[in-house]
């Protein structure tokens, strides 16, 4: 962690967990820099390419946790790149960077075996969370049915949910909202990264209406519990944790 | 002058006058081919019958009378260079016009072109020219051979009368195509050089001009009609552009103007880091608010391209309006208002999820900004029996008629929302929108507060 740390308000609460070796393959030498900078900041070790050739040198020869790739690259294209990983065998997750927006190009980039696919200009900490996401599905630990957070439990075959023995109804979209906020618990979750997961919202609506819906989900597993699980991290998304 | 020979008019002149030398050189040929041989069989029926009588004079007068014959035929001489010959049984002159028998010619009674010089003629004549005569021969009893034969010249004069004919009307022919074309040319290309001089003028950057049309009301007006109407179109789009390129510069200088300003304060002497924290995070909000207004003119401009057209496939609409009222009715209640959902299940429309999503969010939107508190929002989402209708009608202040076409125009915000959030690109969204699904896109009065209807004609799925 370098000094300027302490300047930036609060942690970001991301990096708490082992640090990730990342290779990002971006050729603005200057949005790289920033990259980089911020991502050895949370504690994560990165490796950069600046193109495709080298890019794909690196993500084969190298043992990275995660690949960031910027979709438009000299020498060799982005999705190029995740092709062939994804051809040799490696499923190593990969998140998509581009300037492209529409719809179809999120298709073909997901399509070519990227994992997430981010729109240039993207907000830090929507990268940082979807980093993270990755990482987790990615991770060890088989797909479970039974999620618990502290002393919330979700039984996903049965969908019941319970908080201290209490149990609590849900209406069907709370439930895969919580059931998305379990999975990542203890990480920070976007409003984006809901309004994709939780809906299947490929726009951002002006009205902060995932707020309500976090609302109401909190009332019905907040209320009236000791501790408050679902926090609000303000202006950059929310946070199911045990933890403040 | 090397511009008109190289108008298709001309050269098309230029092709008709070979075609048409071509076919009436053809006919005329023909016509000369037939009257040369009706001439020579005329000629050798002529010269046969002659033979024939000089062979009867010579049976009942004898050689004698037939001399006597040609003298006196000679002494009158008016045998149109038609001449005869009789020589006896060796050969030796005895009576006629030529001084010996031509070599090579048979006595058998059959016409030929027989090669005549004209020395062989015992009187010489001017017009006698050379040439292969129609000759014809006979044997007499006594061993006299007889022949008759008739000058080429007559026959040829003939010929090159026709012939004469035949290139002056051929010559004719040419010059009226070449001075018909030439005419034309020189038309199309003044008419040509009309549009030129317009197209010229609008290059140089005055979009006002338009082509002249004439009262000739043809194909050339047609297409300056046409022309026309496409710069009308160009010139409206255009001034449509300048304005939306103005509003985007006015929309995105302010904010850019804030930013600029606080960055250049924070930065006017050392401050204490909560104060550049703060400062840091007033300037990410206002990048946020200029990305999202990039972001909302990338996808008009994208819906407006029909990119996305490929991307459409045959959805649930009515799954889809249920979801977002669902999602959107705390928002509506925060903020005093109700949100109504009226939608009838399984309405489905060929269409792109991802922008009808956006497309009825912002009329949401809109409905919370504008209908005021108390205000009842309906999202309707019905059946015809020939369209799929969605709807969000409010009951607030609704929008005069004269202005319900305005709305529709990018960045365009009515006085009484001036006060509020927002970019006025809402409703372009919707309607670029509404074009590319092929929907009507109707503003209504709601009887108080203004309907936004949209009308998806009903296709068969899978279009």
């Amino acid at each position: 962690m370098t000094t300027q740390q302490p300047l930036a308000r609060t942690p970001l609460g991301h990096a708490q967990r082992r640090p990730m070796h990342l290779l990002i393959i971006e050729d603005d030498q200057e949005a790289a820099n920033w990259l980089i900078k911020g991502l050895r900041e949370q504690g994560h070790v990165v490796d950069h390419a600046a193109d495709g050739d080298d890019g794909l040198h690196q993500a084969l020869t190298g043992q990275y946790d995660l690949i960031v790739v910027d979709r438009m690259l000299p020498k060799r294209d982005g999705l190029s790149i995740i092709r062939m990983l994804r051809a040799d065998g490696r499923n190593v997750p990969a998140l998509v960077l581009s300037a492209l927006g529409e719809v179809d190009d999120r298709v073909a980039g997901l399509r070519a075996g990227g994992d997430d696919y981010l729109v240039k200009p993207y907000a830090f900490d929507e990268l940082l969370a979807r980093l993270d996401a990755l990482t987790r599905r990615s991770g060890e630990a088989p797909p479970s049915t039974q999620l618990r957070v502290a002393d919330l439990e979700l039984d996903l075959n049965t969908h019941k949910v319970r908080r201290a023995g209490q149990d609590i109804r849900l209406q069907p979209k709370e439930l895969r909202l919580l059931e998305y906020l379990m999975r990542h618990q203890d990480k920070l979750v976007t409003r984006t990264m809901l309004l994709e997961h939780v809906w299947d919202f490929h726009f951002d609506p002006q009205t902060n209406v995932v707020d309500t819906q976090i609302s109401r989900l909190r009332s019905k597993i907040d209320r009236g519990f000791d501790a408050p699980l679902l926090h609000t991290v303000r202006g950059r998304g929310y946070r199911l944790s045990a933890h403040d | 002058m090397t511009r008109l020979w190289r108008t298709s008019a001309i050269r098309l002149a230029l092709r008709y006058a070979l075609y048409y030398a071509l076919i009436a050189g053809a006919g005329l040929g023909a016509l000369y081919w037939a009257t040369s041989q009706y001439v020579n069989a005329q000629l050798a029926t002529s010269l046969s019958q002659q033979l024939d009588g000089y062979r009867q004079i010579a049976k009942q007068k004898g050689v004698a009378g037939l001399i006597a014959q040609f003298n006196q035929e000679q002494a009158l001489d008016n045998r149109r260079e038609r001449y005869v010959l009789l020589v006896d049984a060796a050969g030796r002159y005895l009576a006629g016009d030529l001084t010996d028998w031509p070599a090579g010619l048979s006595a058998d009674d059959q016409v030929r072109n027989i090669w005549l010089e004209d020395d062989l003629l015992r009187q010489q004549q001017e017009d006698g020219p050379e040439g292969h005569w129609p000759t014809v021969a006979t044997r007499l009893a006594g061993g006299e051979r007889l022949l008759a034969t008739q000058s080429i010249g007559e026959t040829e004069a003939l010929q090159a009368f026709i012939l004469s004919a035949v290139i002056i009307t051929l010559g004719m022919i040419v010059t009226l195509t070449l001075v018909l074309g030439w005419n034309l040319g020189r038309q199309m290309l003044a008419r040509v050089d009309r549009v030129n001089r317009t197209t010229a003028r609008i290059i140089d950057g005055r979009l006002d001009q338009r082509i002249p049309i004439s009262e000739r009301n043809d194909e050339f007006d047609d297409l300056a009609r046409n022309l026309n109407r496409m710069l009308d179109h160009i010139d409206k789009l255009v001034a449509g552009m300048r304005q939306v390129t103005d509003n985007v510069a006015h929309d995105l200088r302010r904010p850019l103007t804030r930013v600029r300003n606080r960055l250049d304060v924070t930065l006017l002497e050392a401050r204490d880091p909560a104060q550049y924290v703060a400062t840091l995070d007033e300037t990410r909000a206002d990048i946020e608010q200029i990305i999202a207004t990039f972001n909302t003119l990338l996808d008009i401009a994208q819906t407006e391209s029909g990119h996305i057209r490929g991307s459409m496939a045959d959805m649930d609409l009515s799954a889809l309006a249920q979801e977002l009222g669902e999602v959107y009715e705390d928002a509506f209640t925060d903020n005093g208002q109700q949100l109504v959902l009226a939608i009838t299940p399984d309405q489905h429309v060929t269409g792109n999820r991802d922008l009808l999503g956006q497309t009825i969010s912002n009329l949401l939107e809109n409905a919370l900004k504008y209908a005021g508190s108390q205000a009842t929002v309906t999202l309707t989402v019905a059946a015809t029996p020939q369209s799929v209708q969605l709807s969000v009608c409010d009951t607030g202040p609704g929008i005069p008629a004269e202005q319900r076409d305005r709305v529709l125009e990018r960045f365009v915000r009515l006085d009484d929302a001036r006060s509020t959030a927002g970019n006025g690109l809402g409703l372009s969204l919707v309607a670029a929108s509404a074009r590319l699904h092929g929907a009507t896109l109707r503003l209504t009065d709601n009887g108080p507060g203004l309907c936004v209807g949209l009308g998806f004609t009903m296709t068969t799925s899978g279009r």
